[in-house]
């Protein structure tokens, strides 16, 4: 039964860990890739 | 003739549990032509069922088409992985990388495969056995929760579940079942001020660069954070990267239709298939059922609740429902945040925000898949 509480608790912290990480990795790449201006383009 | 006839005529050889999952079988397909519940799923379920309860018709047994599809396609688990690439070049994630906190929510509504397994396995071989659920079986019951067919055949399979043929059929239904599990529990947890919530709309657009680097950069965190998970996000991702890159539209195309629609076909007749009586009838099959709804409902629960907090912390401009939306049972889930935002205030349009979560979800109960199998073989 202990290992079972083990797996709850390990698991969803490595959920959101694993999870934290991905966003963190998003926040990061919307800062750095900016949608490109489309003014200078021809119609 | 030397040939007795009970062994040539079908009808002679019915046994009871043979009866009753022919008369489940004809359920199934009459809730997905009648009542259109999951038709995509439960038809193909439903026949294969009839198949493979018909008394020396031998669909299902060694040698059978459908034992022969079992082995090729869920044994190996090449079935839902290719399902993945299908639904990968289907899924829009533009709703979550505008909202990218929205993962958050994925991850609470996780919760309910791990309380749902920790209890099953209380139930089962953990402490009480008045069921035979090892923790292989309670953390293949639990995934359930993640409201997700494929992520479901794929975890139970490869933990080698007895009760791979009552998991999926119980993810499936139930995924169908999000109009009718969710909207009276988001009802008891959020007030209609708290439904009424507006949030405000997302300003900019995602650039093409960033919707191709997602799938790539979501498989190197996971697969390398979580590598039993990469199979499943891998093929989730890769069908994404064919979808976004645009210069394969022709795979998309194929990977969204043909792809998709043939294994469907193939999974869902197979899935029917391992409905045999003697091993689907039992009493552990019906606790599977109920379990799958206490999986569905803490998922809810967890994500209104983090919902809940994030409200607070953002001064109210993260409405808590889409909380709900965090598992991954896409886009049913989306449907009814926004059906109740509207009923609460008809100017709350909440589509978009709930998709966020809904998407982020299917990328969180993959990772919570993925989990499962690390931590399982571990504590054996």
């Amino acid at each position: 039964m202990l290992n079972a509480l083990w797996i709850v608790l390990l698991g969803m912290a490595i959920v959101f860990a694993v999870l934290g990480i991905l966003l963190l990795v998003m926040v990061l790449l919307s800062k750095v890739v900016k949608p490109r201006d489309k003014r200078g383009k021809k119609g | 003739m030397d040939i007795a006839t009970g062994e040539f005529l079908g009808f002679l050889n019915l046994t009871w549990q043979a009866v009753a999952m022919l008369v489940i079988g004809g359920v199934l397909v009459w809730l997905g032509i009648a009542k259109k519940v999951e038709p995509v799923l439960l038809l193909p379920i439903g026949f294969g069922c009839i198949l493979a309860n018909i008394p020396l018709g031998g669909a299902a047994e060694a040698g059978g088409f459908l034992a022969v599809l079992r082995e090729a396609g869920i044994h190996t688990e090449i079935f839902p992985l290719l399902i993945f690439i299908g639904i990968g070049a289907m899924i829009d994630f533009e709703p979550f990388l505008q909202r990218p906190y929205t993962i958050l929510l994925g991850a609470a509504a996780q919760f309910g495969i791990f309380a749902t397994f920790l209890l099953a396995y209380l139930l089962g071989d953990g402490w009480l056995h008045v069921l035979d659920f090892s923790l292989q079986d309670a953390a293949s019951i639990g995934i359930i929760g993640s409201a997700d067919g494929p992520t479901s055949i794929y975890v139970a399979t490869t933990l080698q579940s007895k009760y791979t043929a009552a998991i999926v059929v119980a993810a499936y239904s139930y995924m169908a079942m999000v109009p009718i599990i969710q909207p009276p529990i988001i009802k008891a947890m959020c007030s209609k001020e708290e439904r009424a919530l507006k949030m405000p709309s997302v300003a900019g657009t995602i650039s093409q660069r960033t919707k191709i680097l997602f799938p790539i950069i979501t498989v190197l965190v996971v697969g390398l954070l979580a590598p039993k998970a990469t199979p499943l996000i891998g093929c989730l991702m890769f069908g994404n990267l064919l979808r976004e890159c645009g210069v394969v539209e022709r795979l998309s195309l194929t990977a969204q239709n043909e792809l998709a629609n043939i294994v469907t076909i193939l999974l869902g007749i197979t899935v029917g298939g391992m409905m045999a009586g003697t091993e689907f009838l039992r009493p552990e099959t019906i606790l599977v059922f109920i379990l799958g709804i206490v999986a569905f409902s803490l998922d809810t629960v967890a994500g209104v609740l983090l919902g809940k907090l994030m409200c607070a912390l953002s001064g109210r401009k993260v409405n808590p429902m889409i909380g709900a939306c965090g598992i991954s049972a896409f886009p049913m889930s989306s449907r009814v945040v926004q059906k109740l935002g509207l009923e609460a205030n008809p100017h709350n349009h909440l589509l978009m925000h709930a998709a966020g979560a809904n998407v982020a979800g299917q990328i969180a109960s993959v990772v919570a898949g993925g989990v499962m199998l690390m931590l399982v073989p571990m504590f054996i």
